[in-house]
């Protein structure tokens, strides 16, 4: 497998404030990768690393065989796609789009079709004429867009590019963005806060919190077998339940710590007596049938989107279950609910890393 | 009269006091005096008609007196030279320390606000010292051209025709270089870094994002800012007062300076007011340009 971009080691300090801590990621040319956290957690950072916008501190960074540590941004062939478009108010669209490539001296006929290219790919055509003022806020994304693709570049870096937009539009442009990516066989580095964007797109999704990655992989390997309570609770939606629990001193049952304890046995052995917490998925929690074992646990809210029923239950913590279809349960209803074993998240209560 | 009160008192009659009060002031201190200069520059004024509005009208005689009188031209080109020369150096200094300032280095703000003290200090004391400076005999600047070798003999800067005028710029580039560099620190405070950021992305150096992103984003403000000059180098007054008083025999003498020697030394208020009037038209020019420039501002 040949590697696009490589980092080794790579630190980055303001000052006293150690902003990336120790990174290690290799992308693979061709994948587009996610990297997601909440605010704070390094990936804007690091990605204009990538970009050469913020210099790195020590460790390696290696694109396309080069190591690029020193190297300004304009010579290191990446294009970025910027949250605020960053789009050149003073040029039509056509000027936007060859901006690049008449600062590296191509000729004006040749830049026209280029620019007559990627305005037909991205449907721009009939709006290379107007300047950015006079585009609506998608307009906009996709001049940032075809201003990157004109460029043909080592790999696209985006920094959230699709927050600016309506809901609507940010569902169809995140289709669209693959699409492209795969129809250019890009190398794409794509920064995003929301969960749902990195999983929908990304062939691999890093999951960073404060500066250091906790856990990356394929999008679905990492929503199967978090490696620890914070990636399990920021990837998927509605978030993974996470119930304080202590297993038995025979490791065959867990007693789970909701406002009076309930003990419910467990398939799989245990480690004795040992304070944890337990993650279920709210799609993995079921009504148990009369005969099964399971907990008791008060109706709080019934919300339902018609498809799927959301149940929050009212006990301390909350617990979200999702049930297909609809229900008929009401507030204040008492229910029982049980999962099955290899569905359980089970995480050390100190640690909060994932047990086996 | 109740419902005049009323209209006030309701806030729909509001607006016009809001608009009445600066129009009045405006009528009254700017408008009525510039109509008034207007009608002077068609009279035969003396000193002892001045208290009277009506005058013996004359026609385009002030007019034409003035532009047959051998000193006029030399006195308008000068006021050409003096502008032009005055905003080019301002703009080129201010825009150069803008520039310097921009990278923000520590003290960059403290530096920066001490260079408006030139800003502050007044006409006539900017002129006293810059007399010291241009001095012929003892001056820091002969002492300083001739310690570096660009000259041998000493120029008597205030008092050879030929570096008269030259010494009135080169103080009045001083006095309002750190008003264009103010406003120009604004407009490049105003460019959003993200634009620098995709132009160095876009393989621009330093050089080509000057070009292609600093200079056209400015362009309101340059607008702006040479108006502006225009109207303050066509006012400035203290510094001719100061250090020249327009001689020797008219070579540093300017438009606005020869004005006030015609109506207030000669009396000729007439010619005065004729000349006031044709600068006039010129300031006028440049406030459109002015507002035109600010109109079309790129916003993003």
């Amino acid at each position: 497998m040949t590697h696009q971009i490589e980092l080794s080691a790579v630190n980055k300090y303001y000052g006293a404030y150690h902003a990336l801590k120790d990174i290690d990621l290799s992308i693979r040319k061709g994948s587009f990768v996610a990297l997601v956290g909440p605010s704070g957690c390094g990936k804007s950072t690091l990605l204009r690393s990538l970009a050469g916008l913020e210099t790195i501190s020590s460790g390696d960074l290696v694109i396309a065989g080069k190591r690029m540590n020193g190297v300004p941004p304009r010579k290191r062939d990446l294009a970025m796609v910027f949250q605020s478009y960053a789009l050149y108010p003073h040029m039509t669209v056509e000027q936007n789009l060859t901006y690049s490539l008449k600062i590296n001296g191509v000729g004006k006929a040749e830049r026209r079709r280029a620019a007559a290219d990627v305005a037909a790919i991205t449907g721009l055509s009939n709006l290379l004429h107007r300047y950015p003022r006079e585009l609506s806020g998608g307009q906009r994304q996709r001049v940032a867009m075809s201003r990157a693709i004109i460029r043909n570049p080592q790999a696209f870096l985006f920094d959230e590019p699709l927050s600016n937009l309506d809901a609507a539009l940010r569902v169809h442009m995140r289709k669209e963005i693959r699409a492209l990516h795969d129809r250019l066989g890009a190398t794409s580095v794509y920064v995003t806060h929301d969960q749902v964007e990195a999983m929908t797109m990304a062939d691999h999704v890093v999951v960073m919190r404060n500066g250091i990655i906790e856990q990356q992989g394929k999008p679905l390997d990492l929503y199967d077998r978090p490696s620890n309570r914070f990636v399990a609770g920021f990837i998927g939606s509605p978030a993974m339940n996470f119930i304080p629990a202590r297993s038995t001193p025979d490791g065959r049952a867990l007693v789970l710590d909701l406002a009076e304890p309930q003990t419910i046995p467990f398939d799989s052995p245990l480690p004795a007596e040992r304070a944890l917490i337990v993650g279920i998925r709210p799609e993995h929690l079921t009504l148990a049938p009369a005969d099964t074992a399971g907990f008791k646990v008060d109706v709080g809210t019934v919300e339902t989107t018609g498809a799927v029923t959301f149940i929050t239950t009212a006990t301390t913590p909350e617990i979200v279950i999702a049930l297909n279809g609809r229900s008929v349960l009401v507030t204040g209803e008492t229910i029982r609910l049980t999962f099955s074993g290899h569905h359980v998240h089970l995480f050390d209560a100190g640690t909060e890393q994932r047990l086996t | 009269m109740k419902r005049m009160f009323s209209s006030i008192t309701d806030g729909r009659g509001f607006d016009l006091v809001l608009v009445g009060v600066p129009f009045t002031f405006l009528l009254a201190l700017s408008g009525l005096p510039l109509l008034y200069n207007i009608l002077m520059s068609f009279q035969e004024v003396d000193m002892f008609s001045l208290g009277s509005v009506v005058r013996p009208f004359v026609g385009f005689k002030n007019y034409v007196d003035l532009f047959t009188q051998p000193e006029t031209m030399s006195i308008l080109r000068n006021t050409i030279v003096f502008v032009v020369g005055s905003i080019t150096g301002q703009f080129i200094v201010g825009f150069a320390l803008a520039l310097f300032f921009w990278i923000n280095f520590p003290g960059a703000s403290w530096l920066r606000g001490l260079f408006l003290v030139s800003w502050v200090m007044p006409g006539l004391v900017v002129g006293a010292i810059w007399n010291w400076i241009l001095s012929g005999d003892f001056g820091v600047l002969n002492f300083l051209l001739q310690q570096t070798g660009l000259m041998s003999g000493n120029i008597f800067w205030r008092s050879d025709p030929n570096f008269s005028l030259w010494a009135v710029i080169l103080a009045n580039i001083w006095l309002g270089t750190s008003f264009n560099m103010i406003l120009l620190a604004t407009g490049l405070a105003a460019i959003p870094t993200d634009l620098y950021e995709a132009a160095e992305m876009d393989g621009a150096n330093a050089w080509q994002r000057f070009w292609t992103i600093t200079l056209p984003m400015m362009r309101s403000t340059i607008g702006a800012i040479i108006a502006l000059g225009l109207i303050f180098t066509l006012q400035q007054f203290d510094l001719f007062a100061a250090i020249t008083d327009g001689g020797p025999n008219n070579s540093s003498n300017v438009a606005q300076y020869w004005a006030w020697d015609l109506s207030f030394r000669q009396y000729d208020f007439g010619k005065g007011a004729t000349i006031s009037v044709i600068m006039t038209v010129f300031v006028m020019f440049a406030a459109t340009v002015y507002v035109r420039s600010t109109r079309h501002e790129v916003r993003g």
